[in-house]
């Protein structure tokens, strides 16, 4: 069937990538497997709604298995109230991998990143890419939940007024 | 406070649970709450989208990592466990265009196919300019092709996947605007990849994302000018 070896090549083209957004988010390599799995039974299954987005195939692709991978994370954190090494990774800036990448886009991005506060950009940073949330940055940061809702609130609008600019 | 102010503010609102959302912050009950409403309120799930698109270039911190072969097998086999049915094109559908849109939509294959397009078209016909791509297949058949949109040239090329007109049979193409009547764009010629020029009002129905779709007719084409036969793929233009 063509549409398997159509399937096969997608697979052999994103996987990595996807593999790489479940196992920064869930850390967990089992679990990361496991996740994965899932995002390309949803892929597949899902497919018809890429026809209605505008999303470039990968940002498409990256948006269900962070989606996934967040909820999975969710559920499993507010269970266990602890704080994993997940978390003490999560306020990192973006890795030399990020920099070494480069592209008009990305780089307004992060220059509007920088116009904010530097710990809110890395809230911010945090936050997409492991997945933090609320409750956990507040921890991090030392500021009450609401402080870090209002933080990253206006982080956010300020972001894309930049980016509109 | 005037009724659009309440407009506005609830906009903004809904802006943020959307940019809230996407960044990946919520709460689980309340993740679970607004993945509910992005399948129920249209305007809020392209909200959604839009912060989707504004953040993607952080997707670049990703770091690729291979996944060990034993998964590809088990999504195989969670996939594909029992033999996929392909049954005949049903005649007669053809004069409802809500079907030709709802075809296209349910064209999975079709994803996967604009995913794999870049390795399967030569390099030369990926280079930077105003192009639209279309995928064009059917749950219902194993007919597919790949069409690419060259504006500069109004060249419409066409990449022959798989699927074979019945004997005496030719594949016609057509360009669909709206609920307009289809547009011929001629009868496909054989090979696997060929080239149909387009004229100046057929240029304007693609600009403005009109679908395309393959109709299997009598040799030499329709003999009405309007599609005779069943649609055996149809599909939206996308830009690439």
């Amino acid at each position: 069937m063509k549409d398997r070896a159509a399937f096969d090549l997608l697979y052999r083209r994103t996987s990595a990538k996807l593999f790489g957004v479940c196992l920064r988010v869930l850390v967990d390599r089992g679990e990361a497997e496991e996740a994965l799995q899932e995002v390309f039974v949803k892929i597949w299954t899902k497919a018809d709604r890429f026809a209605a987005s505008d999303l470039s195939p990968i940002s498409w692709l990256v948006a269900i298995a962070r989606n996934h991978s967040i909820d999975r994370i969710r559920a499993r954190r507010e269970k266990t109230a602890a704080m994993d090494d997940a978390v003490e990774v999560a306020d990192e800036t973006p890795g030399p991998e990020a920099q070494a990448i480069a592209g008009s886009e990305r780089e307004q991005i992060h220059a509007c990143l920088e116009e904010l506060e530097e710990d809110r950009a890395s809230a911010v940073r945090g936050a997409y890419l492991n997945g933090d949330s609320y409750a956990e940055l507040a921890e991090r940061f030392s500021v009450p939940l609401n402080t870090m809702r209002t933080w990253l609130r206006r982080s956010l609008m300020k972001l894309k007024e930049c980016l509109e600019r | 406070m005037t009724p659009a102010d309440d407009r506005e503010r609830e906009h903004v609102g809904d802006d943020l649970l959307a940019a809230e959302y996407v960044l990946g912050v919520l709460p689980a009950a309340e993740r679970q709450e607004t993945a509910a409403r992005i399948e129920s309120d249209a305007a809020f799930a392209l909200l959604v989208e839009a912060w989707e698109d504004r953040l993607s270039p952080l997707n670049a911190g990703y770091d690729e990592v291979e996944a060990p072969a034993a998964i590809k097998t088990s999504i195989d086999a969670r996939l594909f466990g029992a033999p996929i049915q392909v049954s005949a094109a049903r005649p007669g559908l053809l004069q409802s265009l809500t079907f030709w849109r709802g075809l296209a939509a349910a064209a999975v294959a079709a994803f996967l196919l604009v995913m794999a397009l870049p390795i399967m078209l030569p390099p030369a016909a990926i280079e930077p300019a105003e192009r639209l791509m279309a995928s064009l297949a059917s749950e219902e058949t194993d007919v597919r092709y790949l069409v690419l949109y060259d504006a500069a040239s109004g060249q419409v090329g066409l990449s022959h996947v798989t699927g074979e007109p019945e004997a005496a049979h030719d594949f016609e193409l057509w360009v669909i605007e709206g609920d307009s009547a289809p547009v011929s764009l001629g009868v496909i010629p054989a090979g696997a990849n060929v080239h149909m020029g387009t004229s100046p009002q057929q240029r304007e129905m693609i600009a403005s994302g009109a679908l395309f779709a393959i109709s299997m007719e009598p040799e030499g084409g329709s003999p009405t000018g309007q599609p005779t036969g069943p649609v055996v793929a149809a599909g939206d233009l996308r830009s690439i």
